[in-house]
């Protein structure tokens, strides 16, 4: 519960200092990670799914929400390829699933990753299949953008006289 | 506030049994069927609560009851952040509201869920019912704020020092003085801190008052003397600790 609603409150203050503004300025906002991930974690670790939801209920709804998926394969290979050292909580070693902080990461996001696949349906997120290269990716994310771009406010709006 | 819509919400509200779980969150930690009593004593700020709860629980453990104390903000995880952020100008009503809701939630899980399995009275120094009313007076939302507070647990007993403007100006002049924020000069009602009181308190009693039938508050009148008052209390909290005492042989 303290996990999810210090998160909340860091997300709220982001919220209202770094994407509102910038929003009501007509600019662009690229947010690396929402609400969804606060949905798809904290419900992992027990906090009620419906819960969570109307807690993010202050939120901006994006206009577009890209979703990497990865198997978690995929995603534990290119960790240790990196030779990173899972963090505690990334690895949900506080669940106390596993000792192993590998298998506890592969435990921990495997549950995480399919509470996202929920949330893709619930919240109609794009997904783009994240095992292709960069440059694919790269590629489906312009596609899936161009047209939030093409209608756009901003260039109308330099139109209008400064007052 | 008593529109019909509100019987079915989730979230805080009077219809939850006490000792229960008002509404969603906490599926991880059931508590159904513990042996402690969860007692809140409500009411705003300068009105003798902190007195009132130190004599209940010396009376309380001379007739052999375990008792814990959980006051608001008092969390070791939230307790130093908050005061850093009520000292910058940086905290806007959502954060705040978030922060209380952080610090009780690690109260909830740390202190009062293991003391009322262990069999213990809570004595609660404050409950939901201020963050309500504060942020309610503030603006936000009730309906998300009692989903938000869905994870607390319904107290047994309720207590509400009522007093009115007047008597608490006096109390608190007395005492310590008016400040920033129990005069709610955030609200900006204007430059004089007299007037923001006053306003400001006038504005918390109602929504305190606001909140009474729905969630079973005892009106316990402020007004009167402290013994007065404490016999008040020890006669209601005897009462209900013998009524749930008598279907379990000692």
């Amino acid at each position: 519960m303290t996990f999810s609603l210090l998160h909340a409150t860091d997300f709220a203050d982001r919220l209202l200092y770094k994407i509102i503004p910038p929003l009501k300025a007509g600019m662009i906002v690229l947010a690396d990670r929402y609400a969804y991930t606060a949905f798809s974690r904290d419900t992992t670790r027990g906090v009620d799914r419906q819960w969570v939801r109307e807690l993010y209920s202050f939120a901006v709804r994006p206009d577009l929400a890209l979703y990497f998926r990865t198997p978690i394969e995929v995603s534990v290979d290119r960790l240790m390829a990196r030779r990173v050292k899972l963090k505690f909580y990334e690895a949900g070693l506080d669940m106390g699933w596993s000792s192993n902080p590998v298998e506890s990461f592969r435990l921990f996001q495997g549950k995480v990753l399919s509470e996202y696949d929920r949330i893709v349906e619930e919240f109609g997120l794009q997904v783009i299949d994240a095992a292709g290269s960069i440059t694919e990716q790269q590629r489906m994310v312009r596609q899936l953008v161009a047209p939030h771009l093409a209608t756009s406010p901003v260039e109308m709006s330099d139109e209008q006289p400064v007052a | 506030m008593s529109s019909p819509l509100h019987d079915s919400l989730d979230g805080a509200n009077g219809g939850i049994q006490s000792g229960r779980y008002y509404g969603r969150a906490i599926p991880y930690l059931p508590i159904d069927g513990y042996p402690g009593k969860l007692i809140a004593i409500e009411g705003t700020d300068g009105v003798g609560r902190s007195t009132q709860i130190e004599l209940l629980r010396e009376w309380l453990e001379v007739r052999g009851y375990g008792v814990i104390e959980t006051g608001w903000t008092r969390s070791p995880l939230m307790q130093p952040t908050i005061e850093l952020a009520k000292s910058s100008n940086t905290l806007n009503k959502l954060t705040f509201v978030l922060l209380y809701a952080t610090d009780f939630a690690d109260r909830l899980e740390k202190e009062i869920i293991p003391a009322l399995k262990a069999g213990f009275v809570v004595l609660s120094d404050r409950y939901i019912f201020t963050a309500l009313a504060r942020a309610g007076v503030r603006g936000v939302d009730r309906q998300w704020l009692r989903s938000l507070y869905g994870f607390a647990i319904a107290p047994h007993l309720v207590f509400y020092l009522k007093v009115d403007v007047e008597t608490l100006i006096g109390r608190v002049l007395e005492a310590r003085g008016m400040d920033f924020w129990e005069s709610g000069m955030d609200l900006k009602h204007g430059d004089d801190i007299y007037d923001s009181f006053r306003a400001y308190q006038n504005k918390l009693l109602r929504e305190y008052s606001s909140m009474a039938d729905e969630f079973h508050f005892r009106n316990i009148d402020a007004r009167r003397s402290v013994d007065t008052i404490q016999m008040e209390l020890r006669r209601q909290v005897a009462a209900f600790l013998e009524s749930a005492d008598e279907p379990r042989p000692e």
